[in-house]
């Protein structure tokens, strides 16, 4: 085992994991590394056999999650959409044994996931929701160098060859001070999963059973979810819900402005929304100013609860944290809080946040980020968190309010910020983050990988 | 009243297309008025004297956007509520166990006001006993939230539902397509309020003795 010095991040490997590490894929449990770079590739397969032979090609680079809490330099992940999988010639009753809301995709449940309006796939940039997007394949690095060598690695092995096409490339990475598109320090907060050989961070709660999260184990609920059949296939995947939100940057600085009349003012009414300052420092643990100190040390940052605030006063009921992951919170409707969780793989991309945008021609800027939302589960849960904490109110007390960050917003919507005696009530909330795009993968095991590649008499 | 499984597959049926009670929609308002007329043609004199006492509202009612969707899979909503009709077939001496415990409950339902979401709920026991039709309005989404309530309120459910042919229990991934098949869409429904959850009234009710309070302090 390596001493804490050698991991990623602050996390402590404890005891051996019960996981079959060495068979899931690395971007399930290895966080992403500050700083980071990468590329998203999208691939449209012409040819099952050629496909297959890429899958074969690719396959050995693709890192397993064995010893994930190393300080990993750089990775390759794997995913396959279901048009993937037909096009690969997978069998049909294998893809029969696919939920239905990823065997349709994404786009299709536009309905369901509240992907109207300004967000409907009808606007979203190509090739994503047109069924062509078979494979992605994403390149984690923590250095533009190393990050290079793994985007060449996975090159190699579909250049050049025909029956591979690649329909889009998009580049990511940390930007100065690992902050995102809007300005905040993200991906704090992310779930434990029992038997993966950490010791939770403070404040991350009880470790979450690992069938929430990875396809062969007992969930929360004490069974496994069912698995895509053969056993090969299913065991030790997951899903992961990719989508990609475009941040209108000078619809955010105007906002803040029309709020706020000085720096601190819009500074506190940016954390309210959030409920964390910019840099990571949670409103729990500083309350009255940016504590930047608590933002940047991982054993500190995410270590609280909301018992202290049942009224909302320092995180507002309505803010992106508390919305998407309650905590404590007493909730209008009956939930269980560990049943909802994602883990999360964002990736910011384009320039970084200019708080002088304000013209809309900054607003068309591309940038923004591109969630991977990884989870056994992954199509079920988006579309619970989309539908319950992030379009809807109720569940929290609030109403028709929406998630201030990545809600869809309706004309006249507002953002309640409860305060004594008397609460303030902020309106021209817009759709700050818009939805470019969004696929659902499965994120096969490698032993999966091996079977896709290599079917039986194929 | 004899309820076939015919009825619950035509039910089913129906929600396939996706408007409620106006299947009619296509047709101008004058021909569904009209269409009307000629299937009360057939109807009792009473009803077809108080049919042509009606047609004004009924004119108004057409030229009206049916205020009805269907919420997910199956189901009528309003506004933010949903109806959600369940009919079963009970084992034998299933009505006399519900019937006693849902005496014993006496209407104080704690595990409905632990959802938060449910605005009322029936049990009407029929057909000499052999059945049981559940009834209920309720905010949002009902299928989303089936896991939780399998992790929070099992034995609630459970001992209401047990006697229920083929119910699998809370814990079994089977609950929600059991539930599911065995539910019936209206064909009609009122709501009044199709804007207020039950958390929205709860609160009005709160803020509603708060003014009156402040107003007795200052009148």
């Amino acid at each position: 085992m390596l001493s804490v010095k050698e991991s990623v991040g602050e996390n402590r490997s404890t005891r051996a994991p019960t996981l079959e590490l060495h068979e899931i894929q690395a971007t399930v449990l290895r966080p992403r590394p500050a700083p980071y770079f990468g590329t998203h590739v999208l691939l449209r397969v012409d040819d099952a056999r050629a496909g297959r032979h890429f899958l074969n090609r690719l396959t050995p680079h693709i890192a397993s999650s064995a010893n994930w809490w190393n300080a990993a330099n750089s990775w390759l992940a794997v995913g396959i959409s279901y048009a993937g999988l037909e096009a690969l010639g997978v069998p049909k009753v294998s893809l029969q044994s696919f939920p239905e809301a990823f065997r349709v995709g994404m786009a299709a449940r536009a309905r369901q996931l509240g992907d109207e309006g300004v967000n409907d796939p009808k606007n979203w940039d190509k090739p994503y929701g047109t069924g062509q997007v078979h494979i992605g394949v994403s390149a984690f690095s923590d250095s533009e160098e190393k990050h290079r060598r793994a985007l060449a690695i996975a090159r190699e092995q579909y250049e050049g060859f025909s029956g591979v096409s690649v329909l889009g490339m998009q580049d990511f990475g940390a930007q100065p001070g690992d902050r995102n598109s809007l300005g905040y320090k993200d991906g704090i907060d992310q779930p434990p999963v029992e038997g993966s050989g950490v010791e939770p961070l403070p404040g991350q709660g009880r470790p979450i059973k690992a069938g929430e999260f990875i396809l062969g184990y007992p969930g929360e609920a004490g069974f496994p979810l069912p698995m895509p059949q053969p056993d090969i296939l299913g065991r030790n995947g997951t899903y992961i819900g990719f989508r990609k939100y475009q941040s209108r940057v000078a619809a955010f600085n105007r906002f803040l402005r029309a709020n706020g009349n000085t720096e601190e003012e819009r500074e506190l009414v940016a954390a309210k929304l959030v409920g964390r300052w910019r840099s990571g420092a949670p409103l729990t643990l500083a309350p009255d100013g940016d504590n930047p100190a608590i933002g940047a040390d991982p054993r500190r940052n995410n270590d609280f609860d909301y018992a202290n605030d049942p009224h909302g006063r320092q995180v507002p009921f309505g803010s992106h944290i508390r919305r998407m992951n309650p905590r404590d919170t007493t909730l209008t409707r009956l939930t269980d809080v560990n049943i909802h969780r994602l883990i999360r793989r964002g990736s910011t991309y384009g320039p970084p946040y200019d708080p002088n945008a304000v013209s809309d021609a900054d607003d068309e800027v591309p940038r923004g980020a591109i969630f991977q939302f990884i989870s056994a589960k992954a199509m079920a849960t988006i579309e619970f968190l989309q539908q319950e904490w992030i379009q809807d109110g109720n569940f929290i007390g609030a109403g028709n309010e929406r998630d201030p960050i990545i809600g869809r917003q309706e004309e006249g919507a507002t953002f309640t910020i409860p305060k004594a005696p008397v609460r303030r009530r902020i309106h021209g909330i817009q759709t700050f983050n818009v939805l470019k795009g969004g696929e659902y993968f499965f994120l096969p095991s490698l032993s999966a990988l091996n079977w896709l590649a290599n079917p039986i008499g194929g | 009243m004899v309820w076939r499984q015919q009825d619950k597959e035509n039910a089913v049926m129906t929600t396939q297309t996706v408007t409620v009670n106006r299947s009619e929609q296509d047709l101008a308002p004058e021909q569904q008025l009209q269409k009307l007329r000629e299937i009360y043609a057939g109807a009792p004199e009473l009803g077809r004297v108080a049919l042509e006492k009606m047609m004004p509202e009924l004119e108004v009612a057409t030229r009206l956007a049916s205020k009805a969707t269907i919420n997910g899979r199956i189901g009528i909503r309003q506004g933010k509520v949903s109806e959600f009709t369940l009919m079963f077939k009970l084992k034998p001496g299933g009505a006399n166990r519900l019937r006693t415990l849902l005496g014993v409950l006496g209407g104080n339902f704690q595990g409905a006001d632990a959802v938060g979401t449910v605005h009322d709920m029936r049990f009407v026991l029929f057909d000499n006993d052999t059945r049981l039709l559940f009834a209920t309005a309720y905010d949002g989404e009902w299928d989303s939230y089936i896991v939780d309530f399998s992790s929070k309120i099992p034995d609630p459910l459970d001992v209401l539902f047990c006697d229920c042919e083929g119910y699998p229990g809370m814990h079994s991934p089977k609950i929600g397509e059991y539930l599911a098949n065995h539910q019936i869409q209206a064909d009609g429904w009122y709501v009044a309020s199709p804007n207020l959850t039950v958390a929205e009234t709860k609160k009005l009710e709160k803020v509603g003795a708060a003014v009156e309070q402040f107003l007795d302090k200052v009148g």
